[in-house]
């Protein structure tokens, strides 16, 4: 009886003991935290410090941002933009990677490969490939008057299709490989049972395919909408002036007009969207926070 | 039945013309750029009138494109190596260390790569130039490498996780130090995450436009801020040279990585 309490004993005290022992192996992550504190954190605070601090302190800047008409403009713009970009990459991207998964093995391969040969490509590149392509007199407008759709040559360089064209095509290979995983994932036989079980191709399709899928649309979407948020090049090549987009603007504070104030005010509010979000992507959509939790 | 390309019924005529649209919309552009190269007229007529290597001979004999391309390869390089050497001490210390806070340090390290680029540039930008360092290549391999080390850290944790860290105490145990052992034999155990840690490390500081715009300067310019300048200015042929010849670089890279995967699982 003694000897199984002091047993019990010492095995209700042995744990206790062990997570006792002192931190270790800290030492090697200073040199990083160090170059990352000085090189990214403290210079990203400066900025956004800036946004209350100048001209002079107070929330001014916030003011001017939200109230002035061009900058509403200019956030409205964003939100539309990143908006349209995530909902025909959804459409196009759907289709597309379920195609590669279910094509016969090589031809999947070969339209995969594609895919990222498209997203590996130089952005500079693939933007100026796409300012010739869309100008008035360039290959997409010849092509449909010469095939007698339209008479007069569409806008579509310097404007919102233009901007909207040139960013489906750079973030359609994410929305691919978001969907890759979870269309692998499938069970063929859930498909073959509900078939025995009398449902049609549409009914098995919005019952068991998109909601399976579902997680995986929502986290490629919201991956894509995020970085279309924070765009620079693609709209400032692409679009015209009044289609210009929050980061834009910061560049245009920064480099033409030297307001630091405003230009962080806007990065402050492009911060919080972008970190809120991915917050979110990292509370319900990651694959891992089931786990997690 | 919807994952059997055979019975897919109607449907599969649907996926196969969206399928195929989608291909047309990715390889035109990529097309173009090639076309583009060789066409004759210099206003970029699409079809071409005739087909000339007269662009080709510009860019090669222009030192501009050189001495970008020759910074874009230093720089390159200078922020792989100390991306992987910081990625290695981060990684180490991520996976093999026990204190408090480290899921918190995890989660900063990899705020870089959620980053708005435009916000991050603008700060390097306000730092840099009260630091004189802006428009420097010390600059630039700073503001680069704050980009590529999350992917670094990502690749070469995740290998570390993988690896059985009794290796480690095995050598410890046969009289190796800690850092010893480290070297000699984790180091070898993780060589193809420390190989992805150096190939993300490069591509991201090689494509890397907006924070570079900042960084620039009339005479330091990497060869995506030199074809940002040029396209800006003018459409001119060169840039779908420039293109065309990394577009050619990408599909070597893809076949060293297929010929590489296909060697690695046999």
């Amino acid at each position: 009886m003694a000897d199984q309490i002091t047993l019990t004993g010492a095995v209700q005290t042995a744990p206790p003991e062990k997570k006792r022992r002192r931190p270790r192996g800290f030492a090697p992550a200073v040199p990083v935290l160090a170059f990352l504190l000085l090189c990214f954190a403290l210079p990203v605070l400066a900025l956004l410090l800036r946004s209350i601090l100048e001209p002079h302190f107070g929330l001014q800047n916030y003011a001017a941002l939200l109230a002035t008409g061009t900058y509403a403009n200019v956030l409205e713009n964003t939100f539309l933009i990143s908006f349209i970009v995530t909902a025909i990459t959804a459409l196009v991207g759907l289709p597309l990677a379920w195609f590669i998964t279910v094509a016969p093995r090589r031809l999947g391969r070969l339209v995969f490969g594609i895919v990222i040969l498209s997203m590996w490509t130089n952005l500079l590149a693939r933007t100026y490939a796409w300012m010739v392509l869309l100008q008035d007199n360039g290959p997409i407008n010849n092509f449909l008057i010469w095939a007698g759709l339209i008479q007069n040559p569409l806008p579509l360089y310097g404007s919102m299709a233009g901007v909207v064209i040139g960013m489906v095509y750079i973030m359609l290979p994410f929305m691919v490989i978001s969907l890759r995983g979870p269309l692998a994932s499938l069970d063929p036989s859930m498909f073959q049972a509900a078939s025995l079980c009398g449902a049609s191709r549409l009914q098995s399709f919005t019952r068991i395919f998109l909601p399976l899928l579902l997680p995986g649309l929502a986290a490629g979407g919201l991956i894509i909408f995020v970085m279309s948020l924070g765009y620079y090049i693609t709209p400032s090549l692409l679009g015209g002036a009044q289609d210009m987009m929050l980061a834009e603007l910061i560049a245009q504070q920064v480099q033409t007009l030297l307001n630091w104030g405003l230009a962080g005010a806007a990065s402050f509010l492009l911060l919080v969207v972008t970190l809120a979000l991915y917050a979110v992507q990292a509370r319900y959509l990651a694959p891992h926070s089931q786990k997690r939790s | 039945m919807l994952l059997d390309f055979s019975q897919l019924g109607w449907l599969r005529v649907a996926l196969c013309g969206v399928a195929g649209l989608a291909v047309v919309f990715l390889l035109a552009p990529l097309c173009l750029l090639i076309a583009l190269s060789f066409d004759s007229s210099q206003w970029l007529q699409f079809p071409p009138p005739g087909w000339t290597l007269q662009w080709y001979q510009e860019v090669f004999a222009d030192p501009n494109w050189l001495s970008s391309f020759l910074t874009s390869v230093e720089l390159g390089i200078v922020v792989t190596l100390a991306s992987v050497l910081l990625g290695l001490l981060a990684g180490f210390a991520i996976a093999r260390g026990n204190f408090p806070g480290r899921e918190t340090m995890r989660g900063f390290f990899l705020t870089p790569m959620i980053m708005p680029s435009i916000v991050l540039g603008i700060a390097l930008y306000a730092t840099f130039l009260r630091l004189h360092l802006a428009g420097t290549f010390l600059g630039f391999v700073l503001a680069h490498l704050v980009l590529a080390l999350p992917f670094s850290i990502v690749a070469i944790t995740s290998a570390l996780e993988q690896t059985d860290k009794s290796l480690e105490d095995a050598a410890m145990l046969c009289g190796a130090s800690l850092w010893e052992a480290r070297i000699r034999v984790i180091l070898p155990a993780i060589s193809h995450g420390i190989f992805s840690a150096a190939i993300f490390s490069f591509l991201t500081s090689w494509d890397e436009v907006v924070v570079a715009i900042f960084m620039s300067s009339p005479g330091l310019q990497t060869l995506p801020v030199r074809m940002l300048g040029e396209v800006q200015q003018n459409l001119s042929p060169d840039i779908a040279v420039v293109s065309s010849l990394l577009v050619l670089g990408t599909i070597l890279l893809m076949g060293l990585a297929a010929l590489f995967n296909k060697d690695s699982k046999r």
